[in-house]
């Protein structure tokens, strides 16, 4: 389209309507009801897909994250260790596996995942042993237990 | 407890039954009889003490590992990895890569998608070098948190640079004359895994 002057270029209505309309029902011919063949209400429901569909690629990341998540920890039970257990005894171990690998281990690879498992429950062990020394207590401290001894 | 409760209740049934056969209204005896009654059963020997939060730590029986003895299972573990590898008895292996800051599960002949454009033309020949797991058929070699690049070698090839379809990304606010409306087209990547080699020795 050629324009000769700028009032011009504002006041047009854009391209044909029919094409217009076109552009929209051509995402509702799927839709139920009157939805698929009348405008205005396609419009509505339309955009209304449209906006679900923005917020939902957001929301898969959240919700597979708390897939993977309780997967890990069903996997995890079955070695008699609890999720985040697991998991912390991992990051100190410093193994940066995600948890989108853990899971897919936990399901396809059962022996990496038991190995995986081991790794956390030594560590788990040797975070015991260091916290409770050697059974003493710390020089200067009355516990309970030595009162009444 | 629960054989207790079911021995509890079964007393107490039957001694609802003899009240019946005596027909006389000792309904008002029935409380106590039944308190004097399963008092009996809930009676424990002198030595018993109830678990409580107290009588135990809080934490799991810590095993004390003579440092020797997890020297030599440290030592037979190795032996055994290395005997596998230097025999190559391993079947296929699987790698956990990091790329395109994302973590792949991959194996031989993979394709692998990604949501972005990388610094390679098409049929180059890459190498991953961020391998966090490899596992065989008998073994896993787990980084702390990355493999070295001598030990494993991890190659794929560029094969397809494309574009996504395009996403419509639109944001709405009712009642406030608010309406964007975008057309989001991502480039891609397809990779092909050509090949997970191991080092015949672990260093």
């Amino acid at each position: 389209m050629v324009f000769l002057t700028f009032p011009c270029l504002i006041r047009n209505r854009g391209p044909d309507r029919y094409w217009r309309v076109q552009e929209v029902l051509k995402n509702a011919r799927h839709f139920r009801g009157r939805k698929n063949r009348c405008y205005s209400l396609a419009v509505r429901a339309v955009r209304r897909a449209f906006v679900y569909a923005t917020k939902g690629r957001h929301l898969k990341k959240r919700d597979m994250r708390s897939l993977w998540i309780s997967r890990i920890a069903a996997g995890s039970r079955e070695h008699g260790l609890k999720y985040p257990v697991l998991v912390g005894n991992l990051v100190k171990c410093s193994v940066q596996l995600n948890r989108k690998v853990l899971s897919d281990l936990a399901i396809n690879e059962p022996r990496t995942f038991q190995s995986l498992a081991k790794l956390a429950r030594a560590r788990q062990e040797e975070g015991f042993r260091a916290a409770l020394g050697d059974g003493s207590e710390p020089p200067g401290v009355l516990s309970r237990v030595v009162l009444l001894q | 407890m629960a054989v207790t409760l079911k021995n509890g209740c079964s007393e107490f049934l039957r001694s609802c039954w003899r009240l019946r056969s005596f027909q006389k209204p000792l309904g008002c005896l029935l409380p106590a009889f039944v308190r004097q009654q399963s008092s009996q059963i809930l009676k424990y020997p002198p030595s018993y003490i109830p678990e409580t939060s107290l009588s135990r730590p809080p934490w799991p029986e810590v095993k004390i590992l003579d440092p020797e003895e997890e020297a030599k299972q440290h030592q037979a573990v190795v032996l055994k990895v290395n005997t596998l590898l230097e025999k190559g008895d391993y079947g296929r292996l699987f790698a956990v890569v990091h790329f395109a800051s994302r973590q792949w599960k991959v194996t031989n002949e993979d394709l692998v998608l990604i949501e972005n454009h990388i610094e390679a033309e098409c049929g180059d020949r890459i190498r991953m070098e961020k391998v966090l797991l490899v596992g065989g058929e008998n073994f896993t070699l787990v980084g702390r948190p990355l493999l070295g690049r001598d030990l494993v070698r991890v190659e794929a090839t560029v094969i397809e640079k494309t574009e996504s379809w395009p996403m419509v990304h639109m944001r709405f606010k009712r009642r406030k004359g608010f309406q964007r409306k975008k057309f989001i087209i991502q480039p891609q990547t397809v990779l092909r895994i050509n090949s997970i080699e191991v080092a015949p020795r672990l260093s």
